[in-house]
C-alpha cells in the first residue's frame, strides 16, 4: 500500500469535527527532498490533512507511516518528540513568540531539544544568514515586517535540519513579491537540506514551486501527477 | 467644541462596547463584573459603620439596666426585668424575665405581648437552634414554651440568640443588678460607654484604608480587562480616519460603558451581598440586611468616581500604545520608567505621618486626614514602585531554561501588566503586615493577662447566699465532666456592727478547699485560721485577737444592711501562710472550717465554686451551666481563659480578618481573569508552540515563572513597605518597635498562596488552549 521509498505516507485517513467530515479517506505520500503542494478550496480539509500528517491531531481512522513507523498509535509524548526533532513548521502568520528576539525565536526549537543557548543561537544565526534576515537578530517580532517575520519563521522551521517541513499557507499573509521571495528561500533551503516539504496552499503560483500537487476536496485527495 | 467632541467620542465608544458583537459584549461584561464586584465590596465596607451604629441604636432602644443608684418606685407603668443571660457553645444568649407591674408597663421592642411565666418569646435564630438537635442542651436551661418570636426591632442582629420569658416574684430581687424596675426600655444603658481611645481610632482608620485601597486598585485593573483585543479593534477605526486622540477617547468610552454597567452590577451584587450578610454571623456579630446602608453621599461619590476613574485610567493606560491603521498595533519600545516621582509618593506619605510620631495614646487625637492621606500615599507608592522594580529586576535576569527564558522575556516586554496584576495583592499584604505589627505592638495595652491558674480550675460559679453551698457543690460533683469541686462561702467581718474601722474577708470551706488558699499547719473541722501574707491585707493581724468580738457581715451607714452576726475570736485561732489561690491572688482574712462558723452567719455569705473539668467531655461547659441554672437562674458561670482581651480591640482585629479575606478573594478573582485573558490572547501561539514539539510542562512552567517573579518582587516590596508603615504607626502610638516575623511570613505566605491557587486554576484552561484546535482557521 505504501509507495516504495516514501518518507511519509498516509492511507484512508478519516477525521471528523462534529458532523463535518474534514477527511474522508484521504491518501498521501512524500519522498525525501520532495516538495508536495496540497491544494484545495477553503474548508476542503487540507489543513486537517497537514495536522494529521504532522502528528498534531490524531486521525479517527486510517494509517500514517513515518519512516516505516505507524504514527497513529504513537503516544502524544513520542509524537511531540518527533515534531521537535524531525519536523519543522511554518504557519500563515509566522506565530513567532512576540517576547523573544528573532534569533531567540529561531533558536527555540533547538533549545527545546536540549541544545545549549550559545550553540542554539549560533546555529540559528547561520540559518538567518541563509534566509537573509541576520540583521534582525536583536529585534522582536513586533518590530519587523510581515515578510521578514515569515522568513524568520522559515529559519526557525529549518534550524533543526528537519526531514519534513510542514508549511501551512506560508505566504497567505504576504504580498506577491514578498510571498515569492519567501517561497524561493523556503524551497531552496529545504532542497539543500534534503528536507521534504508538505506545502498547504490554495494559490497556484505558490503550488508552482512544488514537484507534485495533491488536491483535496470534501476530505478526499487526488494525486495530480498520476492523472497527468 | 472640545466638550462636544469628547462627549461624541465617548458616546461612540460606549456604543461600540454594546454593538461590538460577542467579543465587545464579553469585554463589557468582564469589565462590568470586575467593577461591579469592587463597587459592591466598596459599598458593603462603607456600610459597616452604619450597620454597627444601627446595632448600637437597637441595643440602646431595648436597654433595661441603668446601673443607677436611683430606685424607681413601683407603678402601673413599671416592669420588672430580670437578667438571665447565658452562654451556649461560646455564643451569647440574651435572656430577660419580664414581670409587668401595671397596665401601662412598657413592652420591650419587638415584643407585642408579655409572656406568662413558663412561656417565652424568642429570636428567630434561637427558635431555630432550639428546634434543632444542636439546641438540646440549651433547651434544658430554657425549658419554657415558645409562644412567639421577637420582631426585628428588638434584636441587634439576624443571628442573635435572645428570649423574653415571663417572671414572677421578681420584686424582692429588684436590686438593680440582677433585677431592675424600669418605666421605659430606651432609658437603659446597655453598658457604660468609655468611647474609643485615639489608638483604636487610628487602628480603625488604617484598617479601612488598608482594605479599600486594594479594592480601588482592583477597579482600576478591571477597566483594563480585554485591552489587547480592544486595541486591535481600534486599529480598524484608525484605518477609516480616526486620529489617535479620538481613538483613545473612543477606548475610554468603551471603558465608561463597562464601568457604568459595572455600577449597575455593583448595586445588584451589593443587594445580594446584603441579603447574604444578613444570614451569616462573623465572629459573633450579625446584622440585618436593612442595617447595611451606605450613606447617600458616599454612594453618590462612588457613582461619580468610578466612571470618571475608568476614563482616566484608560487614557493613562493608552498613553504609550501607538495604534496605527492596517490592524497593526505597535507597542513602542517602553520608555525607561522614571523613579523620582514614584519615590515621591511613599516619601510624601511618610512626611504626612511624621508630625504624629511619638504622640501616643495620651496626647490627644491623631489627625485623621493626615493618617488617611499618609497611609494611602504609602500604599499607593507600592503600586507606583512595583512596575519600576519589576522592570529593573527582569532587565537583569539572565536566560536559563526555555520556560524561564519565555517568562523573563515576556516580563521584559510587558512588566507593567505583570506588576498591575500583582499590585492589589502587594498593597493588601503591605497593609496587613503594617496592621499586624501595630496590633502586636499595642496588644499589651489592650490585652490583660489573666492571673487565674487554669491548671487548678477552669470554671467559677457564684452561688447565692440563700442556697446551701454544700448541696450546690454536691450537684456540681454529680455533673458529667466535673473532676473536682472547691467550694467556699465568702463574706466580710469587721470590728463593729456598723461602719467598721477595720474589716477583713472570711472564707469558709472544708480542709481540702482551704488548703487551696493557704498552707495550713494542721486542719480539722472546727478550726479557724488567720491568714498571714495576704495581698492588700493590713487589718487581719489587728483583728486576730483572741477573745475579741467581731461582726460577720457588718452594716453601713449608706443604707447597706448586713446580718451583723457576732463572733468571738477563739483562743485556738491558728495562723496560716497565704498561698496563691486558683484565682491568682494571695488572699488575706480569716479561714473557717464549716462547724467553726456561727450558725446564723450562713445567709450572710455568698458561695463561690471553683471547678476542675475534664475537657475531653463534649459540651462540658454547657453541662456545668445547666447545673448552675438549676441552682440559680440569674447566675452566669465564668469560663476562665488565659487572657482577657479588650472587646474593642478584638472587634477591630475581627474586622481586619474578615475584610482581608474578602479583599484577597476579590484580588484572586481579578488575577484569574487577567491570566485567562492573557492565555486567550495567546491561544494560537500556544497551539503553534505545541505543534513544533514544545512540552506542555515547559509552557506550564513558563506561566508559573511569569507569575512567580512579579509576585516574589511584589511580596518583597510589600514586606519592606509594610514594615516601614508598621514602624511608623508604632512610633506614632509611642509603642516600642518590634517586628512580628511570624505575621510577616504568614501574610506574605497567604499572598503567595492566592497566586499559587490562581496559577493552578489557570492550568486547565492553559492545557485546553494548547490543543491543536487553535491552529484551525476555517
Amino acid at each position: 500500500m505504501t509507495p516504495a521509498g516514501a518518507l511519509l505516507a498516509a492511507h484512508d485517513l478519516r477525521k471528523a469535527y462534529g458532523p463535518t467530515n474534514a477527511l474522508d479517506g484521504a491518501e498521501f505520500s512524500i519522498h525525501p527532498g520532495e516538495v508536495v503542494a496540497v491544494m484545495g478550496p477553503s474548508g476542503s480539509g487540507k489543513s486537517t490533512l497537514l495536522h494529521c500528517l504532522a502528528g498534531i491531531v490524531p486521525p479517527d481512522s486510517g494509517s500514517i507511516l513515518y519512516n516505516g513507523h505507524e504514527m497513529a498509535t504513537m503516544s502524544d509524548a513520542r509524537r511531540s518528540a518527533l515534531r521537535r526533532s524531525e519536523f519543522g513548521f511554518v504557519f500563515q502568520f509566522g506565530q513567532l513568540v512576540p517576547e523573544l528576539t528573532c534569533v531567540e525565536n529561531v533558536a527555540l526549537p533547538l533549545r527545546l531539544n536540549g541544545t545549549s543557548r550559545k550553540e542554539a543561537e549560533r546555529t540559528a544565526l547561520s540559518w538567518m544568514e541563509r534566509l537573509e534576515v541576520d540583521g534582525l537578530r536583536g529585534k522582536r517580532p513586533g518590530e519587523i515586517s510581515g515578510g521578514q517575520g515569515q522568513r524568520v519563521a522559515v529559519a526557525r522551521a529549518l534550524v533543526t535540519n528537519p526531514r519534513v517541513l510542514f508549511a501551512d499557507e506560508p505566504t497567505g499573509a504576504l504580498d506577491s513579491l514578498n510571498g515569492e521571495r519567501v517561497m524561493e528561500l523556503l524551497t531552496e533551503a529545504a532542497r539543500s537540506a534534503n528536507a521534504a516539504v508538505v506545502l498547504v496552499t490554495h494559490e497556484a503560483r505558490v503550488a508552482a514551486y512544488s514537484d507534485r500537487e495533491i488536491v483535496v476536496r470534501d476530505g478526499k485527495s487526488r494525486d495530480m501527477e498520476r492523472i497527468v | 467644541m472640545r466638550v462636544r467632541q469628547w462627549s461624541r467620542d465617548l458616546g461612540m465608544g460606549a456604543k461600540f462596547a454594546f454593538t461590538g458583537g460577542r467579543e465587545g459584549w464579553s469585554r463589557v461584561l468582564l469589565t462590568a463584573v470586575g467593577v461591579g464586584l469592587g463597587v459592591a465590596l466598596l459599598l458593603l465596607t462603607t456600610a459597616i459603620p452604619s450597620a454597627l451604629a444601627a446595632r448600637d441604636d437597637r441595643a440602646h432602644a431595648r436597654g433595661d439596666f441603668t446601673y443607677s443608684e436611683m430606685k424607681t418606685p413601683k407603678g402601673d407603668n413599671t416592669v420588672l426585668v430580670g437578667k438571665v443571660d447565658t452562654t451556649y457553645r461560646q455564643r451569647d444568649v440574651r435572656g430577660r424575665e419580664l414581670q409587668p407591674e401595671g397596665v401601662r408597663a412598657p413592652l420591650p421592642p419587638g415584643v407585642t405581648k408579655f409572656p406568662e411565666p413558663g412561656e417565652m418569646v424568642v429570636s428567630p435564630a434561637l427558635k431555630e437552634l432550639l428546634e434543632s438537635g444542636d439546641g438540646k442542651l440549651l433547651r434544658e436551661r430554657v425549658p419554657y414554651r415558645v409562644v412567639g418570636t421577637i420582631g426585628e426591632s428588638g434584636l441587634i442582629g439576624s443571628q442573635e440568640l435572645a428570649y423574653y420569658t415571663g417572671g414572677k416574684q421578681l420584686a424582692s430581687k429588684a436590686d438593680g443588678g440582677r433585677v431592675a424596675r424600669i418605666t421605659d426600655f430606651s432609658e437603659g444603658e446597655t453598658y457604660p460607654s468609655d468611647g474609643l481611645d485615639p489608638v483604636l481610632i487610628l487602628l480603625i482608620l488604617v484598617v479601612f484604608v488598608v482594605l479599600l485601597t486594594p479594592v480601588a486598585i482592583f477597579i482600576a485593573a478591571a477597566v483594563r480587562f480585554g485591552g489587547e483585543r480592544r486595541d486591535r479593534r481600534l486599529a480598524a477605526l484608525r484605518l477609516v480616519g480616526s486620529d489617535s486622540h479620538m481613538t483613545r477617547r473612543i477606548a475610554a468610552g468603551e471603558a465608561l460603558a463597562g464601568s457604568a454597567l459595572g455600577l449597575v452590577f455593583g448595586a445588584a451584587f451589593f443587594l445580594v451581598g446584603r441579603e447574604i450578610a444578613g444570614s451569616v454571623e462573623f465572629f459573633g456579630v450579625s446584622v440585618f440586611p436593612s442595617y447595611l446602608n451606605p450613606s447617600p453621599a458616599l454612594a453618590a461619590l462612588v457613582a461619580v468616581t468610578v466612571p470618571v476613574a475608568a476614563v482616566l485610567v484608560t487614557l493613562f493606560a493608552l498613553r504609550r500604545v501607538v495604534i496605527e491603521p492596517l490592524g497593526v498595533v505597535r507597542t513602542a519600545k517602553p520608555a525607561r520608567r522614571r523613579l523620582w516621582w514614584r519615590l515621591l509618593l511613599p516619601l510624601g506619605g511618610l512626611a504626612m505621618l511624621y508630625p504624629m510620631m511619638g504622640q501616643g495614646k495620651n496626647n490627644g487625637e491623631f489627625n485623621e486626614y493626615l493618617v488617611t492621606g499618609g497611609v494611602v500615599l504609602l500604599l499607593i507608592g507600592v503600586t507606583a514602585l512595583l512596575p519600576w522594580i519589576v522592570d529593573a529586576v527582569v532587565a537583569r535576569l539572565g536566560s536559563g531554561s526555555v520556560s524561564w527564558q519565555l517568562a523573563v522575556r515576556r516580563l521584559q516586554l510587558s512588566g507593567g501588566t505583570a506588576a498591575r496584576m500583582v499590585n492589589g495583592i502587594a498593597v493588601a499584604v503591605a497593609g496587613a503586615i503594617a496592621l499586624q505589627m501595630l496590633f502586636s505592638g499595642v496588644q499589651s495595652q489592650y490585652t490583660e493577662p489573666s492571673p487565674q491558674d487554669l491548671s487548678r480550675a477552669q470554671m467559677q460559679v457564684t452561688v447565692p447566699s440563700a442556697t446551701p453551698l454544700a448541696s450546690a457543690a454536691e450537684q456540681f460533683t454529680r455533673t458529667k465532666g466535673v473532676r473536682d469541686v472547691m467550694a467556699f462561702s465568702e463574706g466580710w467581718l469587721g470590728d463593729r456592727r456598723k461602719d467598721p474601722n477595720r474589716s477583713s474577708s472570711v472564707a469558709v470551706g472544708d480542709c481540702a478547699a482551704l488548703r487551696e488558699v493557704a498552707a495550713l499547719p494542721s486542719c480539722r473541722d472546727g478550726d479557724v485560721f488567720a491568714l498571714q501574707g495576704g495581698e492588700y491585707d493590713t487589718d487581719t493581724p489587728k483583728l486576730a485577737d483572741s477573745g475579741r468580738t467581731l461582726y460577720i457581715d457588718p452594716g453601713y451607714d449608706d443604707g447597706e444592711r448586713g446580718k451583723q452576726v457576732a463572733w468571738t475570736v477563739p483562743r485556738a485561732l491558728k495562723q496560716a501562710e497565704s498561698r496563691t489561690d486558683p484565682t491568682g491572688t494571695k488572699r488575706g482574712g480569716f479561714l473557717f472550717t464549716p462547724s467553726a462558723l456561727p450558725a446564723k452567719a450562713g445567709p450572710a455569705l455568698r458561695g463561690q465554686v471553683y471547678l476542675k473539668l475534664d475537657s475531653s467531655v463534649p459540651d462540658v461547659y454547657d453541662l456545668v451551666r445547666n447545673t448552675a441554672a438549676k441552682i440559680d437562674r440569674y447566675g452566669d458561670p465564668m469560663v476562665w481563659t488565659s487572657g482577657e482581651r479588650s472587646d474593642a480591640y478584638s472587634s477591630i482585629r475581627t474586622g481586619l480578618f474578615v475584610g482581608a479575606a474578602c479583599v484577597l478573594a476579590l484580588i484572586g478573582a481579578s488575577l484569574l481573569v487577567s491570566q485567562l485573558e492573557q492565555l486567550r490572547e495567546r491561544k494560537r501561539l500556544l497551539s503553534a508552540l505545541v505543534a513544533f514539539g514544545t512540552r506542555r510542562r515547559t509552557l506550564s512552567l513558563s506561566v508559573l515563572w511569569q507569575t512567580a517573579v512579579p509576585v516574589g518582587l511584589g511580596l518583597a516590596l510589600s514586606a519592606v513597605v509594610g514594615l516601614t508603615l508598621g514602624t511608623v504607626l508604632l512610633k506614632m502610638t509611642d509603642v516600642p518597635v518590634s517586628v512580628d516575623w511570624a505575621s510577616v511570613l504568614s501574610m506574605t505566605g497567604i499572598g503567595a498562596l492566592v497566586v499559587l491557587a490562581v496559577t493552578l486554576l489557570s492550568l486547565p484552561p492553559l492545557l485546553r488552549m494548547m490543543r491543536p484546535d487553535g491552529l484551525r482557521t476555517e
